[in-house]
């Protein structure tokens, strides 16, 4: 059978892009959310920015994990 | 990507750009290679830096010192007493100008001519630092509440049904110990080693295209170094940003650890 | 493996989270150099220069505002003191004025009496002096009475006995009339003169 084409690489650099889509979708809703409510109320700036660092984490935590995965497989 | 025969192709940059030959001491647990050397030559400039600039600091500053005073106002007011108050801000404002300084430093190394690389961008820097926070912000969760007060808080929630516990606890429990720290090295390492990777490429690029390319492709080769100096610009962003988030992140883990309620 | 130059062995993936043994060594001893710096030389430095300057700056308003307390509880106080001294003048200048008319009634009355006194003693030396006038008046007058009288009359009176005896009644009514406070039983006759 004749190779028709042939590609070399690694597949982990398009999983990585595939597993960066959905964080970058989350930290974008999650971070523009809190800038709104931040617009809306200044006050509560320093509530607002220490519970969108919480959920920024959770949300960070499954993009890095689509980069080491790669290192590490 | 991968050229077989060196010298003729594009060499892509890869890992081992971060691990480069050892300068003195190969093979002994002092090896100095050329990223150690450069973490070396950041930090003696940080010391002398702000070591010239407040040798005689007066109460009416100089301009050297009023740059640095601008720099330690902004983490003390920004960073430390926006999150942690003015109590507890002051107690840890010191680790935290020291977090803040060293890795922006340490980030800076990326885009300063001669060294070319950040200092941050193997993982044993990060990793330390992420690790000094680690302890900091369970000794002052210790602290302000006793062990059994800082499980109890950071891993059971107040306000939470109690069923939903069995889901919570054991995400809080990786939350706490294991996935802060590590990510707050991770992220100051991927963004540094990315922020490099990135930077080689263009330049890299940009020789070979000019040097090596055929015809019009030269000209590809002034789009690559136009695309280097606003990655440049880039990484001077990115290396001020991270160092920012590292020490505000910091700070918000000892305040939620030390805060009576979620 | 790609870039693969000089090294001996190449790095697989993992090895780029996993610290190398000169990696954390060299870490740490940066890093231990950075915490001694900060922690022992800038950050007690530069927050004790910020402490010092907020407290002056905090002193100087302080300072300021205690300055001015004090000043203007000094200005209340000049007031007040000159008000009283204002009133103190008034009262005594009202007792000065006081004063100043009785020793002047005073000073009247004295000299009134100095000068009552002194018309009394010249009223005295007044009457003794005429009574000695008097009485070398008399002495005089009786020998010109005489000699007007021989000359007048002639030689009628040129006995002597008529003479002594016309002189001692003349003198005797010299004194009835002129003697009305010395109380000398004078003869009250009254003879008029010859002649």
């Amino acid at each position: 059978m004749d190779i028709l084409a042939e590609l070399n690489g690694n597949i982990a650099t398009v999983g990585y892009g595939l597993a960066a889509i959905g964080p970058g979708i989350g930290l974008g809703i999650l971070i523009g959310k809190a800038l709104e409510g931040m617009a809306r109320q200044p006050e509560v700036t320093n509530t607002l920015r220490t519970n969108m660092f919480i959920g920024v984490a959770f949300v960070e935590v499954l993009a890095l994990l689509g980069l080491i995965t790669g290192f590490l497989f | 990507m991968a050229e077989s025969d060196h010298g003729s192709g594009f060499h892509a940059p890869s890992i081992q750009e971060f691990f480069p030959p050892a300068i003195w001491f190969d093979g002994t647990p002092f090896e100095i290679n050329r990223i150690q050397l450069v973490r070396y030559i950041l930090m003696i400039g940080l010391i002398l830096w702000l070591w010239l600039s407040t040798r005689h600091a007066k109460l009416v500053p100089s301009r050297a010192q009023s740059v640095v005073e601008l720099l330690l106002d902004f983490v003390r007011v920004q960073i430390c007493e926006s999150t942690l108050g003015k109590k507890l801000g002051r107690r840890y404002t010191p680790l935290i100008t020291m977090i803040f300084f060293s890795i922006l430093v340490m980030n800076l190394g990326g885009v300063i001519p001669f060294l070319n690389i950040a200092g941050t961008s193997v993982v044993g820097l990060p990793l330390l630092f992420a690790l000094i926070a680690y302890v900091t912000y369970l000794a002052a969760g210790i602290r302000a509440q006793g062990l059994g007060g800082f499980l109890k808080t950071n891993l059971f929630p107040p306000g939470v049904p109690k069923a939903l516990y069995i889901l919570l606890t054991p995400i809080e429990i990786l939350q706490v110990f294991v996935l802060r720290p590590f990510t707050l090295a991770l992220r100051l390492l991927a963004n540094m080693m990315a922020g490099h990777l990135m930077l080689v490429l263009c330049f890299s690029a940009t020789s070979f295209l000019i040097l090596d390319g055929g015809g019009l492709i030269k000209l590809t080769g002034v789009l690559t170094f136009v695309a280097g100096i606003g990655i440049t610009g880039f990484e001077l962003f990115v290396a001020a940003l991270q160092a920012y988030i590292f020490a505000l992140l910091t700070a918000v883990y000892i305040q939620m650890s030390v805060e009576e309620e979620h | 493996m790609p870039g693969t130059l000089l090294a001996d062995e190449a790095v697989s993936g993992i090895e780029v989270f996993l610290p190398a043994s000169y990696d954390i060594v060299g870490s740490l001893i940066v890093t231990a150099i950075l915490a001694f710096f900060f922690f022992k030389y800038l950050m007690p430095k530069m927050t004790a220069l910020l402490d010092e300057r907020a407290a002056k700056i905090e002193g100087g308003i302080e300072h300021a505002a205690k300055v001015q307390a004090e000043a203007e509880a000094a200005k209340a106080e000049r007031d007040a003191e000159l008000v009283a001294a204002r009133q103190e003048a008034a009262r005594i200048r009202e007792g000065a004025t006081g004063e100043g008319a009785e020793i002047v009634t005073e000073a009247k009355a004295k000299a009134q009496t100095e000068a009552q006194r002194i018309v009394e003693n010249a009223h005295r030396q007044i009457e003794a002096e005429r009574q000695s006038a008097v009485v070398s008046l008399r002495a005089d007058i009786g020998s010109l009475a005489t000699e007007l009288a021989s000359r007048i009359v002639g030689e009628s009176l040129a006995d002597d006995a008529r003479q002594s005896r016309l002189v001692d009644r003349f003198l005797d009514e010299l004194d009835a009339s002129t003697a009305p406070t010395a109380a000398t039983a004078g003869p009250t006759d009254q003879r008029p003169t010859e002649g």
